[in-house]
């Protein structure tokens, strides 16, 4: 098969490492085989009709060879409570684990690599071979480190896992990881990830999830990436029967970003994705969320705010899908989107398919602008214009956070919305 | 304090509203501003406040000696204007605790004072909320967020007494209240009721001036002052009605 011209320069960087077992290899270099006769995904499909790869394709981001620094804690990402945190910089651990309770599995991707590879063959799977995500199957090509969460039956966590990202680049590069989480029955989790870093990269992060019978998890993004960089995550989530997925990101950086989630519900699995993003200048971000009802009794809500300034444009694609036989499915979804400028933009596009008779499906998407009267209240009231605005829009975000149910985390969040207001008045 | 000179104004790009208003109001003064239905009364009150969609087309308003059109509604409120707003908005997820807070310290920062600390601010609120029967959950809410019209419209004179301004416009702000209410609003009113400070009412009813007398009652018809006088106008226009003086 001939190789799509973008994807030569990432077959070119493939060095398959010896050192891997012969499955990975193979199942690497059948992912790569795939991304080389597909190419990057076109605007005429469907999921790919709102998102812009120009900045992907003007520039290449050959595998990313350099050290980074991680100064994570210095700068405002890292939670002040106790967590289990692992730093990454430029893709590669930094920091070790300290104890953790017993039944918890967490380590790099490489670590486990090493002592459990059964773990790493669970977070690459047949799609990545098949070359359905183009993007997915790079990652799966060329993806160096990433992490791995394991919960045995019962367990609990009560401190937060945070995962930290950082680049720090001066030549292009990207950064591939690949992640896996997976929670046996009645275990608990909270899994916090935040992105920044300097200079133009493009991570590209592929999660895992599986949530076991009666299981909870929450997972928090937190996209802060440098403004030359592009971000892509994609997760995807398998519920069992009766688990519980909370899913909540924050997109504020990149030029262009996009946050794929994928939910496969089982019997009376509950979930909620909800997001927001903050984006200016020339800042194009997409939330492409898929929900799968493939059993009955299962409960959908999801929600989405979006701030959108300057020259900024967002998509939102939610599709629902409710199966034959998915009786009982209650499912919402909402987006709202303020555009505080003529020129930025948001395309919605609301997606249900139901094919059974007794469901309860809603959607309901509404764009706008600060109310006028409100700010005038406000105003009347003695408080400043730029301040009145701030207000607003941070009660307006503020809605998408609420189901974060850890208070110091949905304050961690606020004060990240806090800082991008600031530096629009600066 | 305050002088409104033959005040011509119109709806942005539509018909005329006031016609000329003239209207001087002196420190220790209450005013009552009657009239029916469309005749300019809500208009002059978010002119002088500062509501956008307005054009003035001649005349002029001055406050402290200062044009006060010139002025953005914020630093109106700074110099110690209030409005209480006819129908008073609802603000979800801004806490009304917290709104009132920035509010009172932005007025504070204005004047050269500093901010009043959570514990300060609460104190002073707890000493407010009391006389106006306003219940203490109410201000955990959003601002106005599940409130009665009622509740609505007390939140606003609760307001104005945290914020203590020297020239409030209470536009509307007894319609819609049962007699209990209207009771509460008009103590609020009265409180604020110094040499110092002046209060315009606007009204569409008598009835609130059975509570908070006023030195002055004008009666406001197809946006010019029609009559002025004192009390005895306000009790002449219930028995006659606005066409009986004239409006």
């Amino acid at each position: 098969m001939p190789v799509k011209t973008e994807a030569a320069p990432y077959l070119d960087a493939f060095r398959a490492n010896a050192a891997e077992p012969s499955w990975l290899r193979a199942a690497r270099g059948a992912a790569l085989e795939k991304f080389g006769e597909r190419g990057f995904p076109s605007r005429r499909e469907e999921a790919w009709r709102f998102t812009s790869l120009r900045p992907l394709l003007n520039m290449q981001f050959p595998p990313i060879a350099t050290k980074g620094e991680g100064r994570a804690t210095k700068s405002g990402y890292a939670l002040t409570e106790g967590t289990h945190r692992l730093v990454f910089a430029n893709g590669v651990l930094q920091s070790q684990i300290g104890d953790l309770p017993k039944g918890v599995w967490l380590a790099s991707a490489a670590r486990t690599l090493a002592e459990k590879p059964e773990l790493i063959r669970g977070a690459l799977n047949d799609t990545d071979l098949a070359g359905g995500q183009p993007f997915a199957s790079l990652n799966a090509a060329l993806f160096a480190d990433g992490f791995v969460l394991a919960l045995e039956p019962g367990v609990t966590l009560d401190r937060p896992i945070e995962i930290i990202h950082i680049a720090d680049t001066v030549d292009a590069a990207s950064i591939h990881l690949r992640n896996l989480i997976t929670l046996a029955a009645g275990s608990r989790a909270t899994v916090v990830e935040s992105y920044f870093g300097e200079g133009s990269y493009w991570t590209n992060t592929v999660t895992t999830v599986s949530v076991g019978d009666g299981a909870a998890l929450t997972q928090i993004k937190l996209q802060d990436e440098s403004r030359a960089a592009i971000h892509f995550g994609t997760a995807r989530v398998t519920l069992a029967a009766s688990a519980r997925y909370r899913n909540f990101g924050l997109a504020l950086g990149a030029s262009l970003s996009r946050q794929d989630v994928q939910v496969l519900l089982g019997d009376g699995a509950d979930v909620e994705v909800a997001g927001a993003f903050l984006q200016r200048g020339e800042q194009d971000t997409t939330n492409a969320i898929v929900i799968d009802h493939a059993a009955p009794n299962g409960t959908t809500r999801e929600l989405f705010k979006g701030v959108l300034d300057e020259r900024a444009h967002a998509a939102f694609l939610g599709r629902i899908a409710v199966r034959e036989g998915a009786q009982k499915t209650d499912a919402k979804q909402t987006s709202r989107t303020l555009l505080l400028s003529d020129r930025a933009a948001i395309d919605t596009k609301p997606e249900l398919e139901i094919f059974a008779d007794d469901v309860k499906c809603a959607h309901g998407a509404t764009v706008g602008d600060l109310d006028k009267e409100t700010l005038f209240f406000l105003r009347a009231r003695g408080i400043g214009l730029d301040e009145a605005r701030h207000m607003l829009i941070e009660a307006f975000v503020l809605e998408a956070i609420e189901m974060v149910e850890q208070p110091e985390l949905r304050e961690h969040l606020a004060g990240h919305i806090r800082r991008w207001l600031a530096r629009e008045a600066a | 304090m305050l002088e409104i000179d033959n005040l011509h104004a119109s709806v942005e790009g539509g018909r005329e509203i006031l016609k000329g208003v003239t209207l001087h109001v002196k420190a220790g003064e209450v005013h009552a501003i009657m009239g029916p239905n469309g005749s300019g009364k809500s208009t002059l009150a978010g002119i002088l406040a500062g509501r956008d969609g307005y054009v003035i087309t001649a005349g002029s308003v001055t406050y402290d000696g200062r044009d006060l059109l010139a002025l953005a509604p914020e630093d109106r409120a700074r110099a110690g204007l209030f409005l209480a707003f006819q129908y008073p908005v609802e603000i979800p997820g801004v806490n009304n605790m917290y709104f009132l807070r920035m509010a009172l310290n932005a007025l504070r920062r204005a004047r050269g004072e500093p901010d009043l600390d959570a514990g300060q601010f609460l104190k002073s609120v707890r000493a407010k909320l009391k006389t106006l029967e306003i219940e203490d959950d109410l201000l955990q809410r959003g601002v106005n967020v599940g409130f009665s019209g009622g509740e609505k419209k007390r939140n606003e004179i609760f307001q104005m007494a945290m914020l203590e301004p020297r020239l409030a416009i209470l536009d509307e702000t007894d319609s819609g209240l049962d007699i209990d209410a209207l009771r509460i609003v008009a103590n609020g009113i009265n409180k604020l009721r110094t040499p110092e400070r002046a209060v315009i009412m606007i009204t569409h009813y008598q009835r609130l001036l059975d509570y908070v007398a006023p030195d002055f009652v004008h009666v406001l018809s197809e946006g010019r002052i029609v009559r002025s006088g004192d009390k005895s106008l306000a009790i002449e226009l219930e028995k006659s009605g606005y066409v009986g003086v004239g409006a």
